[in-house]
């Protein structure tokens, strides 16, 4: 496990250098975004001008050309910085990923399929918009893990009464579990017991469409989590005392809510997140120790989950 | 009239549900302890091979073997009774554990590939026979709620249904999973 010390020093040693280079195409970038934002400005002017002389109505008719400006500067800003965002991702983040494990590869474009996703069982809804980025994969120890930073919508109606709502954004990680077993057991965060008590745990036992209410004998689990399955002692094999213990520590540490499923020998564990990972910043410096902190900090907890919840122990008739 | 016939039939209905889903957890119950039994008696066929292998290498503790080897064929015989095989079951996993301590002094032992599946086999089945411990006292939970609570209490003494026992989990089996040490040790 590597400490923030360690990444300091490999801060000083290796990342500096490459953030020298990409600071300044960062600068260069931002300088032709000041000409094209100048640009936008005058165009947006003009035809507020425009407006105004041909006596379009001064609301909602200003809102128009501001509207595409924007989206013309957004779209312009896309493009230009686009060449930066891939350099960034090939020098930095593949670099803090091989720096956590040797063994691991990154793939900046790469993300865990639509189809894996749908077999962790954890989100009900089948998102219609699925997109994702930033995928690891390799070994830690024995265990085969990969994640990928993952962002799923559902939208329905069409034209006006289009709505879209977020299935899953986070980070998705998928690693071989050190146990056999057959069933499909999903923990979710608890909602409807925190906010209605023992009747949240009546309601959670008529969810049909999840499968068995899984009660386990842990009060602080069950206050974080629900539990459900398709076998009552698979699922206390697979979630023994010391791996609830383990979840309650990982989500002490994350403080976010988190989804796990165990699926056909595999752990599957959903870690929520508003923020878009592992992106570079480009109207602020680079050269910065706490963003590479960020970084560090946000790939070491998808690998660390390894070691959170033991998946290295092999001491089962599994290998 | 209509409002009539409504409470009627729900008045009709609703220990008709009770009745359910307290037989339910009667079977839940009884489903789970089979599973227990069907458990131990998988780890009861690993002591022959678990003997035979060991055999070989632990001269001074023959006592523990041929102790474990008689445990087994009176847990397996008819004549037992219930109580009697739950305290024989709990004889057995400590001589089982002894068993695996006294290894230690055997690296040859320890290191072949035969006492090794063994011993994976072994603690695979330990913690499923926890795991199904655990279940059988959370059916018990559930059963035991609905035998106390009202209303379903007063169905329950109708049908003359009482409260059942837990399985008491020992401090060890609680944590089942540092029976690893050994491995690593």
């Amino acid at each position: 496990m590597k400490t923030l010390d360690d990444l300091r020093q490999f801060y000083n040693t290796t990342l500096l250098a490459d953030l020298n280079v990409l600071e300044a195409g960062r600068k260069a970038i931002v300088q032709k975004l000041t000409y094209v934002g100048a640009a936008v400005a005058i165009l947006v002017a003009i035809g507020l001008f425009i407006m105004a002389q041909s006596g379009v109505p001064s609301f909602p008719g200003i809102l128009f050309p501001l509207i595409i400006g924007a989206v013309l500067f957004v779209f312009i800003a896309s493009l230009l910085s686009k060449g930066y965002v891939r350099k960034f991702k090939g020098t930095i983040i593949q670099k803090i990923v091989r720096f956590i494990d040797d063994d691991l590869r990154y793939t900046a474009h790469r993300y865990i399929p639509k189809s894996t996703f749908m077999t962790s069982e954890i989100f009900k809804t089948k998102p219609n918009r699925y997109k994702g980025d930033d995928y690891v994969s390799g070994k830690v120890g024995t265990t085969q893990i990969e994640f990928s930073e993952l962002h799923a919508e559902y939208e329905s109606g069409s034209g006006k009464n289009r709505s879209r709502r977020t299935v899953f954004k986070g980070l998705f990680f998928i690693a071989d579990f050190n146990k056999h077993f057959t069933c499909k057991t999903i923990v979710l965060p608890d909602t409807a017991e925190k906010l209605f008590g023992g009747f949240g745990k009546m309601f959670q036992s008529w969810n049909v469409l999840r499968g068995q209410l899984i009660k386990l004998e842990d009060p602080e689990f069950e206050k974080f989590f629900v539990v459900y399955g398709s076998d009552q002692i698979q699922a206390r094999y697979i979630l023994s005392t010391s791996l609830m213990e383990r979840i309650i520590n990982f989500k002490r540490k994350t403080d976010r809510p988190i989804y796990l499923s165990f699926v056909g020998s595999r752990v599957f564990v959903a870690v929520s997140y508003t923020k878009n990972l592992f992106e570079p910043r480009l109207f602020r410096t680079i050269l910065d120790f706490e963003l590479v902190q960020e970084y560090f900090e946000d790939l070491q907890l998808a690998a660390g989950i390894v070691d959170d919840l033991n998946l290295n122990t092999r001491i089962w008739s599994k290998q | 009239m209509l409002i009539a016939i409504i409470i009627f039939v729900i008045a009709l209905l609703i220990p008709v549900l009770i009745y359910n889903s307290l037989v339910a957890k009667k079977n839940q119950v009884l489903n789970v302890f089979g599973t227990i039994d069907a458990l131990l008696k998988k780890r009861y066929d690993l002591i022959p091979n678990l003997v035979a292998t060991v055999k070989g290498y632990m001269q001074h503790e023959r006592t523990l073997l041929t102790e474990v080897t008689e445990m087994r064929a009176k847990a397996i015989s008819d004549r037992t009774s219930d109580d009697e095989k739950v305290e024989l079951d709990n004889k057995v996993t400590k001589v089982l554990s002894r068993i695996m301590l006294v290894v230690e002094n055997y690296p040859d032992l320890k290191a072949s590939d035969n006492f090794m599946h063994l011993q994976r086999t072994l603690t695979e089945l330990e913690e499923q026979i926890s795991a199904a411990r655990r279940a059988y006292n959370a059916a018990v939970t559930d059963y035991n709620n609905a035998v106390e609570m009202f209303p379903t209490s007063m169905v329950a003494s109708m049908m003359n249904y009482k409260r059942r026992r837990f399985f008491e989990i020992s401090e060890k089996e609680r944590q089942v999973v540092d029976a690893g040490k050994s491995f690593t040790a």
